[in-house]
């Protein structure tokens, strides 16, 4: 019993279980922006010390692993699967409803280098309304990144339309301002595809407002 | 495993990517070119809904347009974005097929240098370490950005688990980047250097991050852990006296507190001080007892009582370390019972935490709960983390299809109504397209055109005149042939007279009228041509759509029917797939809270000998071991308090 | 089950005529309450009395409490005053609250959003079309929308101040609501 109690927590065992144990929590890195310094689990690699007991979970761990791995792959498959399902689905919807004869697309760009909020846009086809868009802050982000949205898409016989479109917005010094633009175009065989463009116009200090026909 | 580590890395290098185009909009950089110029609106669009956060329309429109070829001059930038949006979505496989594709010559130089960069990381992420590092030595010139720091520690990493010290150590010292990823790169490779039995060149190194100047939260946790591994590092090689160094850096309301206590604690042990260890160790011993520290304090206190020869005290503690770890590891059973039952959300968590909800869900902080503590070594397990995030795609996946689900039955109906009305107009359609009436009127046309030919010809003037007068013309005529057959006399000459009159006169006027008539006959065969041009056109296209019209209706109602069934398996899969994620994600809460139960029941048993120990020796000597200043207490075995 | 009014002090005569709306109401199910329960919330995309435009589906991941009310509503007071509590409380949890106001005339809407300041966006819907497509047959009514944007629970009544409610509230936050 008295030679147990000298060992009874001699420094080094003590320590050195207890740096066994707490590696992991000791080089596990941050998220980001570390990059996976996963720096290997100490437990794995150390002798489990029999009588400290202190069990790091090798053995469930190496199951996790395995476990992990298969339902990972499986859940990749599944993942892309439903990916593949959605592209179909878009597919046959927009073949279906506007069949590339009679599509008529319109876009939304904007080139601007001070901040202009916009905060709506209305699109008359032949005089009829077809589209009342409201511009979430997000959105507009999305635009002066670069992005272009595609506002509607509709059907229309081939022959002369006429596309008018109204924008509201707010531009720098918190002033409102309201511009129209229309064009006219022939609609062809195939789809047609137009493009509002949100332009700056430097002397006058607001945004132009043009509408491109690709032809 | 840790596929979702740098999906957020991964968002910073996208969005570098994609940021690219948008230097074209900002006035301060008219003058430069951007390397990105959006010439198809429909690669337009997917950027946008990419820029929106809506990554799997973006992702589904970009595969919709490549199949529709509606984006010519962005195929590489499509694979690129492509690969990059399979890889936020946690599909590393496809990712890396797509980043492959782009690996051939006739691809632009920065494309392929990310495609590589993209590479290196999904195989680093697997294992194949040298493979990342050969990859990365394909990329040739800058990537840009904050890419360029990242490619640097990516390298270090994978030098890393080759055991390439040396050449990690280099490449660090040789390079100058953000001081962020700088601290990371350098915490790592110390650590690595520590573990190989390098601690001498580890010191500089961890020191360095260990004194970091900054007021960034994160970087304060990665001083406190560099302090802490060299701390450790040190106290492990016996060179306690360098521990008690960078162990006083950690911040005591750090997160790395409790294990500096720990350490500190022993490295004044070490030194023989072990009342100045009893500082630390007592007030690590009263904070939460599921941390690991904080039991080896438990243990830790009594050992120290026992050098400093206070047995009384010593198994005073040890008792209360008993009982404490009893009541633990009860509270253990009760939660892995709760788990067991299923209820690892609900009654885990507890009641009544209002501000605390949505932490399964967001990953964020535990609520403090007194159970709920359990969790937070759970919580911080990659593995768990990971697991967590597929189970909320999937939810998400899920109802995405079934925003299609009620489409379907929307196309379905809509199908069925052009069937039925194609089911009503084709047999009138097929008729009218049988009947070959415009090749009859252009006969007619013909026969007209050749009559016309033949006047024009022949002047025939009287064939365009009115009915009268061709009924006049008719009379003459005939007058004429009936005075032919009577004998010659004067009254037969005299009525021919007249008749040559008559006859003359008709002529005459329908001779002057013949140029007027034949134009007018002419433009009304122009017009009649015109129409029949486009009865014709017309013609034509009804017969082109009356072909087209019966496949179109078939082939998209098979098309529907097919998507249904495949919206339904897939959908079926998803639940599937969810439910094994929750076996998943309970077993891998219920293996942590069983490895702190045994961690718990071995310091108990280490404390129960070491009490046994104590009582024995109390009644070898025959007198209870007591504190150095008080009289020996009578008794052999202390009370407790 | 009980009816508890702890914000609204009545007399008791406006209690009974109360009681028997409830009653009425009770029996009577609206086409939004069986149309549109474990069906994808229609997205919409509506101004604010004050402060940016807002769009349902950009919310996506996070549980929505959708409650449709108007200035000539009486309990819709009421109503947006409890929401504003449990916003303050979950907020941080990622709750988010929307009302839409019902109104024909939006400066009313507009004053009586400045006159009940509330942390969260007051929407709206001058057109009827977002009231139309949620099928809001009375006021105020309220739509709990879980986190994949799909409606779990409608309720056509003041109905804040009831326990069941919070668990609901909870159980979105949670979503511990079953295989998707």
């Amino acid at each position: 019993m008295n030679s147990f109690i000298s060992k009874q927590f001699p420094m080094n065992t003590m320590s050195r279980r207890l740096l066994r144990m707490l590696w992991p929590l000791i080089v596990v890195p941050l998220t980001a922006p570390a990059l996976a310094a996963d720096a290997v689990a100490a437990p794995s690699t150390a002798a489990a010390d029999a009588s400290s007991g202190a069990a790091a979970p090798a053995a469930p761990a190496a199951d996790a692993t395995g476990t992990t791995r298969s339902l990972d792959e499986g859940i990749q498959n599944l993942k892309k699967d439903v990916v593949d399902l959605n592209k179909d689905l878009f597919v046959l919807e927009e073949e279906l409803l506007f069949p590339a004869n009679t599509q008529v697309a319109v876009f939304v760009s904007m080139d601007v280098g001070d901040f202009f909020a916009l905060d709506s846009i209305t699109l008359k086809v032949d005089n009829h309304d077809v589209s009342n868009y409201l511009y979430t802050p997000r959105e507009v982000a999305a635009l002066l990144k670069g992005g272009v949205q595609r506002l509607y898409v509709g059907n229309l016989k081939s022959g002369d339309h006429e596309l008018v479109a109204f924008f509201k917005g707010k531009g720098p010094h918190e002033r409102y301002y309201q511009r129209a633009a229309s064009i006219h175009f022939e609609k062809g065989v195939g789809a047609k595809y137009l493009e509002l463009k949100i332009t700056d116009h430097e002397r006058a200090q607001q945004p132009e407002f043009e509408i491109k026909d690709w032809e | 495993m840790s596929g979702r580590r740098y999906a957020f890395a991964l968002g910073l290098a996208l969005a570098a990517l994609a940021l690219a185009p948008a230097q074209a909009a900002r006035k301060s950089d008219r003058d430069k070119l951007p390397s990105i110029r959006v010439q198809d609106l429909h690669y337009g669009e997917v950027l946008f809904q990419f820029y929106s956060g809506q990554e799997l329309q973006a992702l589904t429109e970009l595969e919709a347009f490549s199949q529709w070829q509606r984006m010519p001059h962005h195929s590489a930038d499509a694979d690129l974005l492509a690969g990059g949006l399979y890889l936020q979505l946690g599909m590393h496989n496809e990712a890396g097929a797509r980043f492959e594709r782009l690996l051939s010559n006739n691809v632009p130089a920065g494309v392929r240098n990310r495609a590589w960069f993209y590479l290196a990381k999904i195989w680093y992420e697997r294992g194949y370490y040298e493979r990342a590092e050969q990859a990365i030595g394909r990329i040739q010139g800058p990537l840009g950005g904050e890419l360029d720091a990242e490619r640097v520690h990516l390298l270090v990493n994978a030098l890393m688990r080759q055991q390439r010290f040396d050449d990690a150590i280099a490449l660090l010292k040789g390079w100058r980047g953000s001081s962020d990823w700088m601290a990371y790169a350098s915490f790592n490779l110390g650590v690595a250097l520590v573990r190989a039995g390098r601690l001498a060149e580890a010191d500089p190194i961890l020191s360095s991050v260990g004194t970091l100047n900054t007021d960034s939260a994160e970087l304060l946790n990665l001083r406190d852990k560099a302090n802490l591994a060299l701390g450790f590092a040190y106290l492990q090689a016996d060179q306690s006296d360098k521990a008690r160094i960078p162990l006083e850096r950690v911040r005591l309301n750090g997160p790395y507190s409790s294990r500096a206590l720990l350490g500190d604690g022993w490295a004044r042990a070490a030194l023989g001080d072990y009342r100045g260890a009893l500082t630390p160790w007592l007030e690590l011993r009263q904070r939460n007892l599921l941390d690991a520290a904080v039991q080896e304090s438990f243990l830790a206190v009594p050992y120290a009582f026992g050098k400093l020869n206070a047995g009384a005290q010593s198994a005073d503690y040890y008792e209360r370390a008993l009982s404490s770890f009893a009541s633990e590891s009860d509270n253990l059973d009760g939660a892995i019972g709760h788990i067991q039952e299923g209820h690892m959300l609900d009654e885990l968590l507890g009641e009544d935490k209002d501000a605390r909800y949505g932490w399964f869900w967001q990953l964020k902080a535990l609520p403090n709960a007194p159970q709920s503590r359990y969790l937070y070594a759970v919580l911080a397990d990659n593995d768990f983390q990971e697991g967590l995030k597929n189970y909320r795609d999937m939810s998400y996946l899920s109802s995405t299809l079934r925003h299609w689900d009620d489409s379907m039955q929307a196309f379905a109906a809509m199908i069925e109504t052009r069937q039925r009305a194609y089911a009503e107009r084709l047999p009138r359609a097929d008729a009218l397209l049988g009947s070959d009436r415009p090749a009859k009127l252009r006969d007619r046309r013909a026969a007209v055109g050749s009559q016309l030919d033949a006047v024009e010809t022949g002047n025939d003037a009287p064939a365009l005149g009115t009915p009268d007068e061709r009924a006049q013309w008719g009379n003459v005529a005939r007058l004429e042939e009936q005075l032919a057959a009577v004998p010659p006399s004067l009254e037969r000459d005299a009525a021919r007279d007249k008749l040559r009159l008559i006859k003359g006169v008709l002529y005459w006027r329908l001779d002057a009228a013949f140029k007027a008539r034949d134009y007018e006959q002419r433009r009304s065969l122009r017009e009649l041509d015109a129409a029949l041009e486009e009865l014709q056109n017309r013609w034509v296209r009804v017969q082109q759509a009356r072909q087209t019209v019966p496949n179109d209706t078939g082939e998209f109602a098979a098309r529907i029917a097919a998507l249904a069934e495949r919206i339904h398996s897939v959908r079926e899969r998803l639940a599937q797939a969810s439910e094994q994620q929750n076996q998943y994600l309970e077993s891998v809460a219920e293996a942590e809270l069983r490895a702190q139960k045994q961690r718990l029941d071995a310091y108990a048993l280490q404390a129960r000998f070491a009490l046994a120990d104590i009582y024995d020796r109390g009644a070898d000597q025959g007198q209870g071991a007591t504190a150095p200043a008080p009289p020996p207490a009578p008794s052999p075995v202390p009370e407790p308090k | 089950m009980r009816l508890k009014h702890p914000f609204v002090k009545i007399s008791g005569l406006r209690h009974w005529a109360l009681c028997a709306l409830w009653l009425a109401g009770a029996a009577h199910s609206s086409a939004a309450e069986t149309g549109l329960i474990a069906r994808p919330a229609p997205d919409f995309a509506l101004p604010a009395a004050v402060g940016n435009n807002v769009r349902l589906s950009e919310y996506r991941g996070q549980p929505v409490v959708l409650s449709f009310w108007s200035s000539r509503c009486s309990l819709c007071a009421a109503q947006l005053t409890a929401l504003d509590r449990y916003y303050g409380t979950y907020r941080s949890s990622g709750l988010v609250v929307l009302a839409v106001s019902v109104e024909d005339d939006p400066q009313r809407a507009v004053d009586y959003a400045r006159s009940h300041a509330t942390s969260f966006p007051l929407l709206l819907d001058q057109t009827k079309l977002v009231s139309r497509a949620y099928g809001i047959e009375r006021l105020p009514t309220t739509v709990l929308i879980d986190r994949s944007g799909v409606v779990r629970y409608l309720h056509s009544d003041d109905r804040a101040g009831d326990p069941s409610y919070v668990a609901q509230i909870r159980a979105l936050l949670d979503d511990t609501l079953g295989a998707p």
